[in-house]
């Protein structure tokens, strides 16, 4: 006879009652393993969109405002396969292979597209999508096919369209069009030089093309593709490459077309090679393709020794990538300036008017004679009376100025001094426009003292030194200027005759030091570079080597040409994606907790029923610990075959939950299309973990039953005895949480916090726990053997105080059916405090909405003021329409969607730049980063100079605001923390996190100040996103003629209630999927209730009958059970709703409230009825059959 | 001989409603058993003679008193060693046989050598006096749990029911059971508590006898609470429980 044995035997003896408790372990573990498998669905849905989207990519380099040549991609591989077959001979040579470099496979192609943003029309207006991608592509076939059929030996034939384009299918269908349709596409120009920049044109900065739709993609590789994160998925638009170019003004490559984005789907590198095509096999099978084409270039047999394999890491193969970059771009194939030999000088400019600033950087350093010049318009030179408008000057050294010349002195050609009259020792007078004032066109004026006057002959009489300003390099006269800013001043015959002449020859010169003060912009600070050869020098030998020597100093990412690593930021996303296996736990946690209380219910009762059994084993010598270990064993065997059967159920609840995820709760999850995902890991982690929290409710639940004497349990004696120190602690306990729940409450309302949902349900709580403390203490005062019971045994006693005695019978097992009830009613009804309320205050500054009407998001940027009069006027906006409307305008640099509505981690949130002051009183701060003083508001923490706010932080750090709920739970940051970027030129910086304003439409991006906007994304122009302060009784007036007056930008407009609304949906539908399940935990707790009628009823079926004997109907006897039990069910829910209302308080107070006191009610109803239908059943079904035998087995 | 076990001023009460009196059960027992000795205790129903015997058996606590068994104190002993007095010292046979339903004839016998994971190996019998070898008299032979259980329900008629449940045996049979049971261990001291009370007179006659017998058999103190005049009669001493004491009839 073994422990075993007896183990075995009693699970199979006592299986009826073993049936409960397995039911109940299976219904915990299935609710448990059912939330993971739901975090493990939203991953792997998570996971798998991301990767769709990417094609076979693992690398992505995408360059907004810049355009290489469609032959660099290939340059690039040529360079990596050529060392390779290199260092392939050398060894092959040895009759070796060993340490071979593995390089890119050729069965895996590159793509290249030009990608822009626009918007799409309907030809008939009927429809407009706004933020389209636009995207212009040589290659079809990747566009139309699957990733299976554009790769590999067979490749689908090339495939090119002439005049027609690809929808995306969520194009087409949020266009509602098919094939043969023709629609309408816009989109921005590409801009040699930011329209941010004042002299440059402001208007024709859309171009329009009306194409015909040639097919749908549907399950295309590059279908979903976006080289910028999004929400959701994409909506693109696929153009022959060429068509879109010439339309677009884009820069034009000598013989191949200009693109903006390269897709890598093969690492390049040494030593390692990623296959989309063998992701399952794993690195080995990887190499293996790349080893087989080399050994085929080598003409080897496939049998000959393999090299040993060597993995690169992401940030190696990254390195290579940029020194392949490296080796492989030049000034023709990335348009970095035009570098001409004029003469025995060489001569760096560029088309983008000012020299990017790397490229001047290295440029400078490559020679030590280099000559930096800047040339700008000036748009009035004056002296006195005397004016020459419209000229230009240039900023430089010698030879054009004199060394010695001072930053407030200026040297004129000889026609300017004439024109003005001027001498050496006068003022001139010198206007131009902010270089950066975009359509503001804000002038200033220095003034300089003539230092002396130089003939119109060179050096100084050189066109050349003015750089293409478009719109004025290529006009016939000064009248034909066409640069972005009206002339206001008169143009005279002689400043038209001097144009047709001279063209752009300047007609001064000053020191670059005082140009680069007055025109440095963060564009470029230099124009042009020369440098004079030497002597002997070949010239194009000269060209060519000072090429090499401006690109040894320059580095790709300088220039925004960086490889970003998406596939692996893509999988990482998705695998920090919001939990919802926790907060799917977290909403079942009600159910679990029930499910697991009606197991440990049913042990329990199985444990009395073996009370003479169990006081047998101790009788024989057993010690608890044994019977203890015994029971436990038996337990565990009992939670195992539950948690199985749970994991089985476990897949059936996530599915459910996932079809309520995006069907009635699919405002929780967004845009995000979810599939059912389940892992071997997550089931047995799951089961392991039912197991182990049931084993141990089932040990707590046994843990004092057999430490009871052997001799009560032989008898059969499994009540527990009830003393007046338990009455007292009782009470001592009520009394306490009911002082501390009022005491709390009063605060709350004492100290204005009306608002504050969590004071309230935590003085709900102890309310809750208060009344569950009285109902004990009454419970124990009924049965104690007290003066007041023998004092009351004089007293007639009815029907009701004969029910009331039978609650106390079983004093923990009523107790416990209370707390089940009241527990979820409680949840249930008081959760509803949280519910958030978009509308509430909406008009407030201080609200979720800023007192903001309405949200603007345009596709193209804005680069006019739409608060100032010329503004309006571009959009055709007159002062009556735009009356009592105010506008703040923010710059926007995309990136991931930090908000609610994105399961997906954010790691690198989209930034909006705006001026500080702009939102000054606007949101109510949450959070300060500790350390701050703010005296004025909060939003000075973002300006660097900010006096007397300023945020602490490091000199290379920017300050960033957003919203609190976005920094927790999207970017899982908080305030004070950092976030990495990369600007424009490829440098690194960190923006902090110095506050976060309360559950706001700000959600999903971080704010930074629009001054270091500028200086870290100088390429982007103007501004995408506007918040509008409107009449409230002109909100659709407005909306409606904002849309139409900028619908070529692509503005769309949204309520800000709305927005708000929108990402409150996602926390009431959190409540409402809690107060769903919450609602099957209180289900549970009903049939509980019944099972614990029935049992009642059945262990005192011989009380019963004697109270039959004694002349009682058997209708007298149901009443008596259902009054007893009702009882129950009446303090449970009693309780339950008391310490509710304290919780809902908040509600109640509030002026706007908007308590569901209907669904509320009908939910208490339902609640109760339920309870009463359980007990009735049971009552029912225990006094069935002859009581009266009862008496006569006795 | 030595005793056995010794009571000295016993007494039991239970604890009533406030302000009155605590009830006495037993009122200041004195009792001396001798090694082997067989012992009868009668009294009307309520006397208080089960609570007696569970007192002697630690299945309840003494209000007062001492009781000692083979010279140790009871009421000195954690609730370990007095589980292991319950299982080495002491064999129980109650008025139901509190067998257990799920497991065999065979099985139930074995089940108090569970709770000893290393039982040593049992003398074959007890030598006089009802001492173990080792405990003053000569050595016996060994036997294992296994076959001592055999040897014993062969000895009580049972030796062909090994693989029978409970369910499937007569009250007799399964009283007979329940003394295998309690002496499988080898115990100093069995104590029966009405363990005819229950069966019918044949039963009861042979049940009686057959405690008798393995008393001599086996040398074990045996102590009987009973009303059946025929049983008593069988016991060497005879004391009746009155008013809380214990009178010599």
């Amino acid at each position: 006879m073994k422990f075993r044995t007896l183990i075995q035997r009693n699970l199979r003896f006592h299986w009826r009652a073993h049936l409960g408790v397995v039911l109940g372990a299976a219904i915990g573990s299935a609710a448990l393993i059912g939330a993971l498998v739901v975090g493990d669905s939203v991953k792997g849905s998570l996971r798998e969109r991301a990767l769709s989207g990417l094609g076979n990519a693992s690398f992505l380099l995408h360059t907004p405002d810049r355009y290489f040549s469609e032959f660099l991609p290939p340059a690039v591989e040529t360079i990596a396969n050529h060392r390779a077959l290199n260092a392939a001979f050398r060894n092959a040579s040895q009759n070796t292979l060993s340490n071979l470099p593995i390089t890119i496979n050729p069965d895996f192609s590159s793509r290249t597209m030009l990608v822009l943003r626009g918007t799409v029309s309907r030809t008939d207006a009927a429809q407009r999508i706004n933020q389209v991608q636009v995207v212009g592509i040589s290659d079809f076939a990747s566009v139309l096919y699957p990733a299976a059929m554009t790769e590999g030996p067979k490749q689908v034939r090339e495939i090119s369209l002439t005049n027609s384009c690809v929808l995306n299918q969520r194009l087409a269908a949020a266009l509602g069009l098919e094939a043969g349709s023709e629609i309408i596409i816009r989109f921005n120009k590409a801009a040699s030089l930011s329209v941010d920049a004042a002299i440059t044109r402001k208007n024709e900065q859309t171009a329009t093309l009306r194409l015909r739709v040639a097919t749908v993609a549907t399950n295309g590789m590059l279908a979903d593709f976006s080289p910028i994160p999004t929400a959701g998925k994409p909506v693109t638009v696929f153009i022959p490459l060429n068509e879109l170019s010439s339309a677009a003004g884009v820069p034009a490559f000598e013989e191949s077309g200009a693109i903006n984005t390269w897709l890598l789907p093969t690492v390049v590198g040494w030593g390692g090679q990623r296959s989309p095509r063998s992701t399952q096999s794993g690195p080995s099978a990887m190499l293996e393709d790349g080893v087989k084409w080399v050994k085929q270039k080598l003409n080897l047999s496939s049998d000959h020794a393999n090299p040993p394999h060597v993995e690169l890491t992401t940030a190696r193969q990254l390195t290579e990538l940029s020194s392949l970059l490296s080796n492989a771009w030049n000034f023709q194939n990335v348009k970095l300036g035009q570098l001409r030999v004029v003469g025995r000088v060489a001569v760096l400019k560029t088309d983008r008017v000012f020299l990017d600033p790397p490229v001047a950087r290295s440029a400078l350093a490559a020679v030590t004679n280099a000559q930096p010049i800047l040339t700008y318009l000036a748009t009035l030179l004056r002296a006195g009376t005397n004016a020459t408008p419209y000229s230009m000057v240039t900023a430089a050294g010698a030879p054009w100025t004199p060394v010695d010349l001072r930053d407030d002195e200026i040297v004129v050609s000889q026609w300017l001094a004439d024109d003005l009259h001027v001498k050496p020792g006068d003022e001139i007078a010198l206007s131009y426009f902010l270089p950066e004032s975009g359509a503001k066109l804000e002038e200033a004026t220095n003034t300089f003292r003539v230092r002396s006057i130089v003939p119109l002959e060179k050096p100084w009489a050189d066109r050349t030194l003015m750089p293409d300003f478009p719109g004025i390099e290529k006009a016939e006269s000064t009248r034909d200027w066409d640069a972005g800013f009206p002339l206001t001043y008169e143009i005279r015959k002689q400043d038209d005759d001097y144009w047709k002449q001279h063209r752009g020859t300047p007609k001064a010169f000053i020191t670059l030091a005082a140009g680069q003060k007055m025109w440095g912009n963060r564009f470029g600070n230099l124009t042009a570079i020369r440098f004079p050869m030497p002597t002997n020098a070949i010239a194009e030998a000269y060209r060519i080597a000072l090429e090499k020597a401006i690109l040894a100093n320059l580095k790709p990412e300088e220039l925004g040409l960086r490889f970003e690593p998406v596939r692996d930021q893509a999988l990482k996303a998705a695998e920090e994606s919001q939990d919802f296996g926790g907060l799917f736990l977290g909403f079942s946690f009600f159910l679990i907790a029930a499910a697991l209380l009606l197991m440990a219910m049913l042990f329990q009762f199985g444990l009395e029923q073996r009370a003479p059994e169990i006081g047998t084993l101790l009788a024989l010598g057993f010690t608890p610990k044994q019977v203890r270990k015994l029971l436990v064993r038996e337990g565990v065997v009992l939670a195992f075959i539950g948690g199985v059967l749970g994991a089985v159920g476990g897949i059936y609840f996530a599915k459910t939950m996932l079809h309520g995820l995006t069907t009635v709760w699919r405002d929780a999850v967004g845009a995000t299309a979810l599939q059912f995902h389940v892992t071997g890991q997550t089931l047995v982690i799951g089961l392991f973990a039912s197991v182990v929290v049931s084993a141990i409710t089932l040990w707590l639940a046994l843990r004092k039953f057999v430490k009871r004497e052997p001799r009560k349990l032989l008898a059969g004696e499994t009540a527990e005895a009830h003393s007046k120190g338990q009455n007292l602690r009782a009470e001592v306990i009520a009394y306490g949480a009911l002082v501390a729940g009022v005491a709390l409450a009063g605060w709350a309302i004492v100290s204005g916090n009306t608002a504050n949902a969590g004071a309230f349900f935590g003085a709900g709580a102890l309310v809750l726990i208060a009344g569950l403390g009285f109902v004990s203490a009454r419970l124990v005062g009924l049965v104690a053997n007290d003066r007041a019971t023998e004092q009351r045994t004089n007293e007639i006693i009815s029907l009701g105080s004969l029910a009331l005695r039978g609650c106390a019978r079983r004093r923990k097992r009523s107790l416990g059916t209370v707390a089940m009830l009241a527990c979820g009613s409680f949840l249930i009804v008081s959760i509803g405090v949280f519910r958030l309320d978009a509308n509430r205050d909406a008009t407030e500054k201080t609200s979720g909405a800023g007192g903001f009407a309405l949200i603007g998001e345009t596709t193209m940027p804005v680069v006019q003021d739409l608060n100032s009069q010329s503004g309006r006027d571009f959009f055709a906006l007159s002062d009556q329409d735009m009356q009592g409307v105010s506008i703040v305008p923010f710059r926007v640099r995309e990136g991931d969607e930090a908000s609610c509505l994105n399961l997906n981690a954010a790691q690198k949130p989209r930034l909006l730049g705006v001026k500080p002051e702009a939102l000054a009183g606007r949101f109510a701060f949450q959070k300060l980063m500790s350390g701050t003083d703010v005296k004025t508001s909060g939003w000075s923490l973002l300006s660097k100079t900010s006096v007397p706010d300023r945020a602490p932080v490091e000199p290379d750090e920017v300050p960033a605001i957003g919203d609190a709920n976005s920094i927790q739970w999207a970017m899982k940051k908080k305030v004070g923390d950092t976030i990495d970027y990369v600007d424009e030129r490829g440098q690194p910086f960190k923006v902090r996190i110095v506050g976060a304003v309360a559950n706001s439409i700000l959600q999903g991006q971080l704010i930074i100040d629009e001054a270091e906007f500028v200086k870290r994304f100088p390429g982007q122009s103007g501004y995408r996103m506007f918040l509008m302060d409107v009449p409230t009784n002109r909100v659709t007036e407005i909306s409606a003629t904002l849309s139409r007056a900028m619908q070529d930008v692509g503005l769309e407009l949204t309520p800000a209630p709305t927005r708000l609304a929108q990402f409150n949906a996602v926390q009431n539908t959190y409540l409402g999927t809690f107060q769903v399940l919450g609602g099957l935990g209180l289900l549970l707790g009903s049939v509980g209730l019944g099972i614990v009628v029935l049992r009642n009823v059945l262990e005192r079926r011989g009380e019963l009958a004697v109270l039959v004997a004694v002349g009682f109907r058997r209708k007298q006897v149901q009443r008596l059970l259902l009054m007893e039990n009702g009882a129950l069910l009446a303090a449970g829910l009693g309780v339950g709703v008391i310490a509710a209302a304290v919780a809902v308080l908040p509600a109640v107070l509030s002026p706007a409230a908007q308590l569901p006191a209907s669904s509320l009610a009908t939910t208490l109803v339902a609640i109760l009825l339920n309870g009463l239908l359980w007990t009735w059943v049971a009552t029912r079904f225990a006094v069935r059959g002859d009581l009266l035998r009862a008496l006569r087995n006795e | 001989m030595s005793a056995l076990l010794q009571l000295t001023d016993v007494t039991k009460c239970y604890a009533a409603a406030a302000g009155a009196n605590a009830l006495p059960v037993l009122n200041g027992i004195a009792l001396e058993v001798a090694r082997g000795e067989t012992l009868a205790i009668i009294g009307p129903s309520g006397s208080g003679k089960s609570t007696l015997l569970q007192i002697i058996g630690t299945l309840d606590k003494a209000t007062t008193g001492e009781v000692l068994l083979d010279g140790k104190n009871l009421a000195t002993l954690s609730e370990l060693e007095l589980a292991s007095v319950r299982n080495q010292q002491i064999g129980f046979v109650f008025q139901a046989h509190y067998l257990l339903p799920q497991c065999t004839v065979w099985e139930n016998v074995l089940v108090p050598t569970l709770a000893n994971p290393s039982p040593s190996p049992l003398p074959a019998k007890r030598g006089e006096g009802g001492r173990r070898p080792g405990e003053g008299n000569s050595a016996a032979k060994t036997e294992s749990v296994e076959s001592r259980a055999e040897r014993l329900l062969k000895r009580v008629g049972l030796g062909d029911r090994l693989h029978h449940r409970p369910g499937q045996l007569s009250g007799g049979e399964r009283q007979r059971v329940a003394v295998v049971r309690a002496l499988i261990n080898q115990p100093q001291l069995l104590l029966a508590d009405e363990p005819t009370g229950a069966l019918d007179h044949a039963s009861a006659t042979s049940l009686s006898q057959l405690l008798v017998e393995l008393n001599q058999e086996e040398g074990v103190t045996l102590i009987v609470v009973t009303h059946a005049s025929d049983l008593a009669k069988r016991m060497g001493r005879v004391l009746e429980l009155q008013d809380g004491k214990l009178v010599q009839r």
